[in-house]
């Protein structure tokens, strides 16, 4: 197996920018600038290239369904996969593998009508009996097999029939507006039939993967690298990418480098064009220096805290409501983040279609938060913590291990409210221990802090109380009226000018009742970027697309 | 007469004690894997949920349980413990919880990997230690006494750090090696000077503290008198004496060096056992992780063996029917 070798030596020039830290010296000491003189938006597309993507893992496993849904694994398959549609950053459907769909007024059936000439790598056809194959792996898995459904994948699945080689039919038990968006996002990959139907062990080897997509895998080996290289034939891009043909590039490597200082540094010193989640910290120094950082945001939810409405002291909608507004988001943005993140505007992100602008209710304003605290009866105490019936004012918050700077987060939030009278207590664990400890309805876990991505609204719908299933968010169970008919009037629109209105007031009705109290904008994955690299492009989960990428020289 | 029945009684003790050690290798390994599947159980989770239950993949607790009951991982401890150890016994590793590839297959990939490091860091130290020894005997009080100083300071700089420093200086700004191809043959090199320079602290010590007793002998003390000099000495008569327990000293340094493989591997992006240990450790990936600790116990205990079983034949004064380990007492 040959590693593609980057040509490029260090630039010359020196880092004149002092930096604190061991990190930094070792930075500044590396002397290479890219000095910000290349030219941002440059120039013709350009044949060829090898990009080198250093990752801080490769995640667990390759089952194309047990494995999709992983923030790492997700890059390789967006070159390896199609999908039926393309999402955007802004949440807009467009054609891709299926050219048009038609549904039924009551949204419970969808027809799909497919591109003619698409093939997988292996020259079978992706025709409507491989997109039935697929759809019914994504709803139901094979758990026979070891085999995963797709969680994200509507539940109202019925099933789907192959009409014409390019007609499917697909059939719901209720209406699901979501199903067209849903195949966009990054869990949905067009995988040939014949490799669904292998075993789990053989799936596992990521070369026996047959997809559809611009790359095919040219070598790989567990947990350390994966190369994958054009397909010249290919044909079908989504229209939205303004691009056809076989990709610019001749390969893309993804290698494992863990430590995020090597990483940046690799790219800094030109072996390598992209490094993914550098920390936020260091977004501002690489970005002096000409790099390109890139923190695209996902459609899904913001980072924030679903609250336990059965637990004390968040069982007072006062006590809930003086948290809304007794954190300084402001603050955070400027202390943790960087410009790259944006104000949370609502519960969902602003870019999701249907999202609104309900900063009003969001807007710092401690005064207000101390009044609330009063008036439910909270008594500041000689050590500033406030207490009612001998009771101190006290919860613990639990930080998002999925999520790097939560804990920096939380601890600026600790100190916020501290000054309003409360005692905030932080508990970290590792990702296990978090999975085994943390949930949301807990009684023992009073905030539980969010970070999900979602292609569509209407899964809003399943988390807020737990009528069909629903995931309960805020242990309200359907005891608040509103709350479950602003939910259902969600979930059953037919269309989204029925259902628009409907979620704007389930937004503002939320955020005034303080279920859910939001931080920021999520932008979790981050890639810092060698200024050579052109026509880099996001979709709707911020996955980076080098379909449409080039390198400059 | 009498020294041929002494040969074959000899022979017969230390046939005997092979027997023994054999024997108890064979339970260490066993016991090894044995104990790895009480720890992993006893932590939370498995790597089946543990995979699920991250948020952003929106399975209920019923789709989870169907997926964890597919792996056998409802069972009962002492079921789970009984099919794994059966397995293994026939030699059969079983299938990794995390990627679903055959745990051979894993190990396959990645121990070339270690075994090149692991073997160039162990040359790395020999040839530091012996460098260092060699000066501390040979040059001037004035430069042989902060020399003395050195394996302690190489204990104490973080393996970490030493790594960071060289992938800072020869790969990205002299550009000897890149980070992306870890496995050339400057990277191991690199590599194996960051993982050997804490390994030579401790081999140079002991070194050390052999030739300076050794330097105290009647022996060095007559061959001084008849005017030889100190390379000479060194080499001709301090050297081998000194050497031999050296042997067991290394026999020790393999654990460090498996052990130590961990962060070398991760900071110079190698693909070796210490990174899968970490991903299968990180997940819960207890056929892995249980392989692993089996191979680390394998090789542990055979370089032991090796180590006792030729130690008899290089030093007659060692006695066999001593027990447990007959090693020659490092004087360090």
């Amino acid at each position: 197996m040959t590693i593609p070798r980057s040509p490029r030596r260090p630039r010359a020039g020196r880092a004149t920018t002092a930096a604190a830290g061991l990190l930094a010296t070792l930075m500044v000491a590396a002397g290479c600038s890219a000095g910000g003189a290349q030219s941002q938006a440059g120039g013709e597309p350009q044949e060829g290239g090898d990009l080198v993507f250093l990752i801080d893992s490769l995640g667990p496993t390759w089952i194309p369904n047990n494995s999709s849904i992983s923030s790492f694994q997700g890059h390789i398959w967006g070159h390896l996969t199609d999908k039926l549609v393309y999402v955007d950053e802004n949440g807009a459907v467009s054609p891709w593998v299926a050219e048009s769909w038609d549904q039924n007024e009551d949204a419970t059936q969808f027809t799909l009508h497919l591109k003619d000439g698409v093939t997988f790598s292996d020259g079978t056809p992706v025709d409507a009996e491989a997109v039935v194959a697929n759809l019914d792996i994504w709803a139901r898995g094979d758990v026979e097999r070891g085999i995963n459904p797709i969680g994200l994948f509507p539940k109202t699945y019925v099933g789907s029939e192959a009409l014409d080689d390019l007609t499917v039919q697909v059939d719901f038990d209720a209406p699901t507006l979501g199903f067209i968006p849903t195949l966009g996002y990054h869990g949905s990959i067009l995988i040939a039939p014949e490799t669904l139907a292998s075993s789990a062990e053989e799936q596992a080897d990521l070369a026996n993967d047959i997809g559809s997509g611009p790359f095919v895998v040219e070598s790989w080996t567990e947990g350390d690298e994966v190369v994958l290289k054009k397909r010249e034939d290919y044909d079908w891009a989504p229209a939205a990418l303004d691009h056809d043909g076989p990709a610019y590039l001749d390969t893309l490597t993804y290698k494992v480098v863990a430590e995020p200082s090597v990483r940046t540094s690799a790219v800094q010193s030109g072996q390598a064009q992209v490094a993914y989640n550098p920390s936020p910290q260091e977004l501002e120094f690489y970005g002096e220096q000409g790099f390109t950082v890139a923190a695209p945001r996902y459609l899904g939810f913001v980072n924030g805290y679903a609250i336990n409405t059965q637990v004390a002291p968040f069982d007072d909608v006062r006590v809930r409501q003086a948290l809304q507004v007794g954190i300084d988001r402001d603050e955070i943005l400027s202390t943790v983040y960087t410009d790259d993140w944006l104000p949370a505007e609502s519960f969902i992100q602003s870019n999701v279609p249907g999202a609104t602008d309900h900063s009003d209710a969001l807007v710092h304003d401690a005064d207000a938060a101390a009044a609330l605290l009063d008036e439910a009866g909270w008594v500041e105490g000689s050590d500033g913590v406030r207490t009612k019936d001998g009771q101190r004012l006290a919860f613990t918050l639990h930080p998002n291990p999925y999520l790097a700077t939560s804990q920096a987060v939380d601890e600026l939030v600790a100190q916020q409210l501290a000054e309003l009278g409360f005692d905030v207590d932080i508990q970290a664990y590792d990702v296990i221990t978090y999975g085994e400890r943390v949930s949301f309805a807990n009684p023992s876990i009073p905030t539980y802090e969010v970070t999900r991505s979602f292609i569509d609204a209407g899964t809003v719908a399943g988390v807020l109380t737990d009528a069909d299933n629903g995931e309960n968010w805020f242990n309200v169970g359907q005891s608040d009226p509103t709350l479950t008919g602003l939910a259902q009037d969600v979930a059953t629109a037919t269309t989204t000018e029925e259902r628009d209105p409907a979620l704007d007031e389930l937004q503002g009705y939320v955020l005034d009742q303080a279920y859910f109290v939001p931080l920021t904008q999520i932008a979790q994955r981050l890639y810092l970027q060698s200024p050579d690299v052109q026509g880099v492009t996001y979709n709707g989960v911020a996955y980076a697309n080098y379909y449409t990428a080039w390198l400059a020289e | 007469m009498s020294s041929t029945t002494n040969r074959s009684a000899a022979r017969r003790a230390y046939g005997r004690y092979a027997v023994r050690r054999l024997a108890q290798a064979v339970a260490v390994v066993l016991l090894a894997y044995v104990f790895t599947f009480l720890v992993i159980s006893v932590l939370p989770g498995d790597p089946v949920s543990n995979i699920l239950r991250d948020p952003q993949n929106n399975f209920s607790e019923q789709e989870i349980a169907r997926i964890v009951a597919y792996y056998g991982l409802d069972q009962p401890l002492w079921v789970q413990l009984s099919e794994a150890l059966s397995r293994f016994v026939v030699g059969d590793l079983g299938v990794s919880l995390r990627s679903n590839l055959p745990v051979s297959g894993l190990l396959a990939d990645v121990l070339p990997s270690t075994l090149r490091l692991a073997g160039a860091a162990l040359a790395v130290a020999l040839v530091l230690a012996f460098a260092i020894a060699f000066g501390v005997r040979n040059l001037p009080a004035a430069l042989a006494r902060p020399l003395r100083a050195f394996p302690s300071l190489f204990l104490s700089v973080p393996n970490f750090l030493i790594g960071l420093l060289l992938i800072q200086w020869f790969s990205f700004q002299l550009g000897l090696f890149l980070v992306i191809d870890a496995e050339s043959l400057w990277a191991t090199f690199f590599a194996a000077v960051a993982l050997g320079i804490p390994v030579s602290a401790q081999i140079a010590e002991v070194l050390i503290a052999n030739l300076d007793h050794e330097a105290r002998q009647e022996y060095a003390a007559v061959a001084r008198s008849r005017g030889l000099g100190r390379a000479r000495l060194f080499t001709a008569h301090l050297l081998k004496p000194s050497s031999l327990p050296v042997v067991t000293v290394v026999a020790l340094t393999v654990g460090e060096l498996l052990g130590g493989s961990l962060i070398t591997e991760t900071i110079f992006g190698r693909n070796g056992v210490g990174n899968l240990v970490q991903r299968s450790v990180a997940t819960q990936d207890l056929p892995v992780l249980q392989a692993v600790v089996a191979l680390a116990a394998v090789v542990f205990v055979v370089v032991n063996l090796v180590a006792d079983l030729v130690y008899p034949l290089l030093d007659p004064r060692v006695r066999l029917d001593a027990s447990p380990a007959p090693k020659k007492e490092v004087s360090a």
